[in-house]
């Protein structure tokens, strides 16, 4: 046994042992909540809370020890290895705890955690919640559970079970039996574990210290309301657990919809993809469930006040819990494989994430059957399949047909128990409205859903394409052949494939947003209605049209139309509902703000991105020659250091390059637009011709429409003229008005990143980032105010392209004045070559360039190069390589210097860079609805919380 | 009819028409044979970088194309003009997912490009004694 060095074992030791102790904990929770509920026993309850309590210090524990690890940097310890380094300031030590799969899963359960001793604590205070207590904690413990086993990391025989971020280095599989695992001190020996390898640049921002936090509370707090639905099924009381789950449902609907706009504005403040919202399947996973859980929370309002619709609440609140599930899934056990950037690979998860969503789906429809016996044939018919798909290793099959049993037994469920005989609600009443908004809210969940599953929908399929096969051979439609090909990718046009549907049912919620609170419980008097809705209709008629003229929508793009009025309507019928129907009584608004604050979010993703403007499209209007036709259409703007271009509303000069750190910032001025004046006299270049100014003027937008009043054409002038003659431009550069610094994180480890730098108006955001740069620094070294040389091996007579010029090699000579030949001594040999500089942006333009290089003893020691600054371009000789010995003694070209002697010419262009830059129009529409929504979701929380159970829309 | 029967009908057929729609639109995984056997049509096509042949990119010329080979997991390779900036760290990418179609003259010319670097989950702890 070897005594290691410096290793700190007992924090590794300490946290394997609260992994198992929280484990047990919530077993024993379960257990205890289980019983309790089942022989309502106040002994069997008290159990539970004794398991829950151990399990809850046990978590606590968990995380303090992973803590204190990554805080004293013992990188003996794999998880801190890999998600930590010295250099790393300590802020972003939060971000490492949760970067890797462990860090995220112990957040998740932290935060199980939290609100479940907050229940335990409120229905220990709280008689409505009191009966409440067991059977909902039986339901919070079993995942607890689940949980604490993913974090476990034990082998069961050859199988993993979790994976725990105790563990060492050396004791990792892949390294166990390495020669330096012997080795007593190898913490020291080893330079790899004097530092850990790092955080990922793109999550060292402050948005990645807040986000995951939020976000995992969110979808912690979606298992609140599914226990409450279990429990109400389990107890037999399908409507008593509606009022306490409330709240927490509120809750949730606000903490994680904070969570998916935090993340939101992460991407669009530090990532580089041009935007706050992708449809990237990471993206999707969480909205999908926030979009059930407002249906559901919407449909509780309904049932808590008569049954209506109580099986589609059912359906919404299991589902939402039961999407949380998939979603981990879907990222984190590598299903998704090459079609998301940023998912999780599969770390051998798969088994485990897909029997915690298959257990607690089962669990689910199991509950909502009716009757005992129903019950245990579908546990019984679950459990054959289970065995039969791990034994037969026809899981797929095993897993289709699950799902179609499920189907089936959700229909059995709803005719036996749901059913209603009552007579339909009225068609003018808020629970038909508010019932209709939570199925399309449902749809739209679906359809995503279904489109970010595609590379599940292979597995799926492939056990089914025999029989798609047939059908694609008898109906000779490519659709099935496709489908039984399982090789599908998701849509390739992700943004307009999800807009395509989101955007119609975008339409419809807000719809249904706007007026549904108008209406009143049961029936409406349809002339009150009218009364009350009508100003904010024709408001926001009035609205729209005014949007629709003012950013120039066009009635091509009517579905945006529909929405934008949609959007306003929701708008102001909820912010006029305040005054009008509350009478401004604040304390009931709660719904209003939030409504208001989510139609402001769409309406300002919906204005942002349909509006959005590359203003770096096309800026150089160059003839992008010998491309193929895709190609023609260039969004990035180049800049040269130095350079003022136009661009949108502004010139954008690049400054310099200035490092901090590990960060290189771009550093660009932004100067206004200035009308460009011309006196009399004047003379411009347009093209090959040159004009004079026949007055005092300013320019127009464009020369042609100057030309006939205000400019001369010249009949004749020399090439010199039109050499010198600046060319005709409509502005000029007037005040710097600000700057902006995109820069470039620079990492040898996991690559560098490009972070964008926004300029925020009231109105609208200028967001530019960094596609393609030099990083060279200047040093003593390098210059780097050229890009790096490119090596062309020519012979003389040769002609080289490159982007700006065309160099035609004339002649390669040897320097052998006398001045030279007495400074240098007769060591040296200076060569010359002679080169022929062709413009081709300017074809009509010649320079010549001349770069030297000293030879000593046969090897070049020094160059001089030739600098063409108009064209941007350096020409250095590197080498020189003659068939015939110089003669010694002549100056000139060597004689016979045909094509025989070759050189190698080292060919710089300026130092530039490529920037993208995009205009987001009213993007604070946007970021005030998601403060309003989560304002207004937090004050319908406080306010059901405080146990005003009247609603808003009660009186 | 009552009403919720109407209600249920439009629901399964909406979402029905989701399902359709969205296996309809899903672009398909192919080799590199396949996408250059049928020019014009959109694959997804995942491979690696061909180390051996030149990566171009001229941004003085054309700052959104950059031209390089790619090997598909065939071992076929292709050459591939990318409608984008180079990105960062193309050099180091350990998989590349093509987004685009062939053209006539055989090259793959990609509208877009997923690349995974080496990088946190998949680089595995590489310590030496």
């Amino acid at each position: 046994m070897v005594e290691y060095i410096g290793e700190h074992l007992w924090a590794g030791q300490l946290g394997h042992a609260l992994a198992i102790i929280s484990l047990v904990g919530a077993g024993l929770g379960t257990l205890g909540f289980f019983l309790g509920t089942a022989r309502n026993s106040i002994e069997w309850a008290r159990l539970g809370r004794i398991g829950f309590r151990l399990h809850s210090v046990a978590v606590v524990g968990i995380v303090v020890t992973l803590f204190t690890m990554l805080f004293n940097h013992w990188f003996e310890y794999d998880y801190v290895w890999k998600h930590s380094n010295l250099q790393m300031p300590l802020k972003f030590i939060a971000s490492c705890f949760w970067e890797g799969q462990e860090g995220s899963f112990l957040l998740w359960t932290f935060w199980h955690m939290v609100l479940g001793n907050v229940f335990i604590w409120r229905s220990r205070n709280g008689q409505a919640l009191a009966p409440w207590e067991s059977p909902v904690m039986t339901v919070i413990s079993s995942v607890q559970v689940f949980l604490a086993t993913m974090l476990l990391g034990i082998y069961v025989g050859d199988i993993r079970v979790g994976s725990s971020p105790f563990l060492l280095i050396r004791e990792l599989p892949e390294n166990i039996g390495l020669p330096w695992t012997g080795m007593a001190n190898y913490l020291r020996a080893i330079p790899q574990f004097s530092d850990g390898r790092g955080l990922n640049p793109l999550l060292q921002n402050y948005w990645m210290v807040i986000h995951p936090p939020t976000l995992f509370l969110g979808f912690a707090s979606t298992l609140i309301p599914f226990a409450f639905a279990i429990a109400g099924l389990w107890k037999g009381d399908k409507r008593g657990w509606i009022a306490p789950a409330l709240p927490w449902t509120y809750f949730g609907i606000m903490i994680l919809g904070t969570g998916i706009l935090m993340g939101g504005a992460w991407a669009y403040e530090a990532l580089s993809f041009g935007g706050f919202w992708a449809w990237d399947p990471v993206e999707n996973a969480s909205l999908v469930p926030w979009l059930t859980l407002v249906g559901a929370g919407h449909l509780m309002l309904v049932n808590k006040r008569k049954p209506t619709a109580l099986f589609s609440l059912f359906l919404l609140t299991l589902i939402t819990f039961i999407l949380i599930l998939y979603s981990t899934f879907l990222t984190r056990s590598g299903v998704l494989g090459d079609t998301s950037v940023h998912s999780f690979t599969g770390d051998g998860m798969l088994p485990g994430l897909l029997f915690f969503l298959l257990f607690f789906t089962t669990l689910s429809v199991m509950m909502l059957l009716n009757d005992r016996s129903d019950r245990r044939f579908f546990l019984l018919l679950s459990l054959v399949l289970l065995v039969i798909g791990i034994g037969f290793r026809i899981q797929v099959q095993a897993i289709l047909l699950f799902g179609a049993i499920c189907i089936g037994m959700l229909v059995n469920a709803y005719r036996n128990g749901f059913a209603s005989k009552e007579p339909e609600e009225s068609l003018w009443s808020r629970e038909f409205w508010l019932f209709i908004g939570s199925l399309v809210l449902l749809l739209s969940a679906v359809q995503i859903t279904f489109s970010t599953s595609v590379p599940v929908w292979n597995l799926l399929l492939e056990p089914l394409s025999p029989m798609f096969w047939w059908l694609a051979d008898h109906t000779d439609l490519a659709f099935f052949r496709e489908l039984a090909d399982a090789r599908m990718a998701p849509p390739s046009e992700a943004i307009q494939h999800y807009n395509k549907w989101q955007i119609p049912f975008a339409f419809i919620v807000t719809l249904l947003v706007a007026f549904t609170q108008y209406l009143r419980w049961k029936d409406s008097d349809l002339k009150r209605f009218r009364q009350q809705i009508g100003i904010s209709l024709a408001l926001s008629l009035v609205l729209a049209i005014l949007g629709v003229y003012f950013l120039e929508y066009s009635l091509m793009e009517w579905q945006l139309v529909l929405l934008l009025f949609s959007a306003i309507f929701a708008i102001v019928a909820n912010a006029l509902y305040i005054p009008r129907v509350l009478k401004g009584r604040l304390k009931n608004a709660g719904a209003s703000v939030a409504h208001v604050g989510f139609a402001l979010v769409l309406l300002g993703a919906l204005i942002s991105t349909s509006r959005q403007n590359e203003v770096s499209r096309n800026t150089r209007n160059m003839d992008l020659r010998f491309l193929s036709d895709g190609f023609d259409n260039s969004e990035d703007i180049l800049l040269y250091r130095g350079d003022t271009l136009r661009m949108g509303d502004h010139f954008v000069h690049y400054r310099e390059k200035r490092q901090e750190g590990v960060n290189l910032f771009y550093e660009m001025d932004y100067f206004s637009v200035e009308p460009r004046h011309y006196s009399k006299g004047d003379t411009v270049r347009v093209g090959d011709m040159l004009f004079t100014a026949l007055d005092a003027h300013q320019a127009g937008m464009y020369f042609l429409e100057d030309q006939p009043t205000h400019w001369d054409p010249m009949e004749n002038f020399t090439r010199r003229d039109l050499w010198y003659a600046s060319e005709w431009t409509s502005a000029k550069p007037g005040s710097r008005d600000f700057e902006l610094a995109p820069f470039i994180q620079i990492n040898p480890r996991f690559g560098n990143v490009a972070e964008p730098s926004t300029k925020h108006w009231l109105d609208r955001d200028l967001y530019t980032h960094v596609r393609y740069a030099d990083m060279t620094m200047a040093s003593d070294t390098a210059d780097d105010s050229w890009m790096p040389d490119r090596l062309f091996e020519k012979h003389v007579g040769d002609t080289i392209i490159t982007p700006s010029a065309m160099a035609i090699i004339d002649s390669v000579y040897m320097v052998k004045d006398s001045v030279t030949r007495e400074m240098l001594g007769e060591r040296y040999t200076v060569y010359a070559a002679r080169l022929r500089v062709r413009d081709l942006y300017q074809r009509d333009r010649w320079f010549e360039a001349k770069p030297l290089v000293i030879y000593a003893d046969g090897q070049p020691v020094m160059g001089k190069a030739a600098e063409l600054e108009s064209l941007r371009i350096r020409y250095s000789l590197a080498t020189v390589q003659m068939d015939q010995p110089p003669v010694i003694g002549h100056s000139g070209p060597i004689p016979g210097s045909g094509g025989n002697t070759t050189i190698g010419l080292n060919i710089a262009e300026s130092e530039f860079l490529v920037l993208q830059a995009i205009v987001f129009p009213g993007i604070n529409i946007l970021w005030i609805g998601c403060v309003l929504l989560f304002l207004g979701t937090g004050m319908a929380v406080s306010q059901r919380v405080a146990g005003r159970s009247a609603s808003a829309g009660d009186q | 009819m009552k009403r919720s029967h109407i209600i249920a009908i439009v629901i399964i057929a909406v979402a029905i028409g989701a399902l359709v729609g969205s296996l309809y639109d899903s672009s398909t995984y192919a080799d590199l044979g396949q996408a250059l056997s049928n020019p014009g049509k959109e694959y997804h096509v995942v491979g690696t970088l061909d180390r051996s042949q030149e990566i171009v990119y001229e941004p003085s010329m054309n700052a959104s194309l950059t031209s390089f080979s790619m090997r598909d997991l065939q071992g076929r390779t292709c050459r591939v003009h990318l409608a984008k900036a180079k990105p960062q760290d193309l050099e180091r990418s350990e998989r590349l997912v093509l987004i685009g179609e062939a053209n006539a003259n055989g090259d793959f010319e990609a509208r877009d490009m997923l690349m995974k670097c080496p990088s946190k989950y998949n680089e595995e702890n590489k310590v030496e004694g």
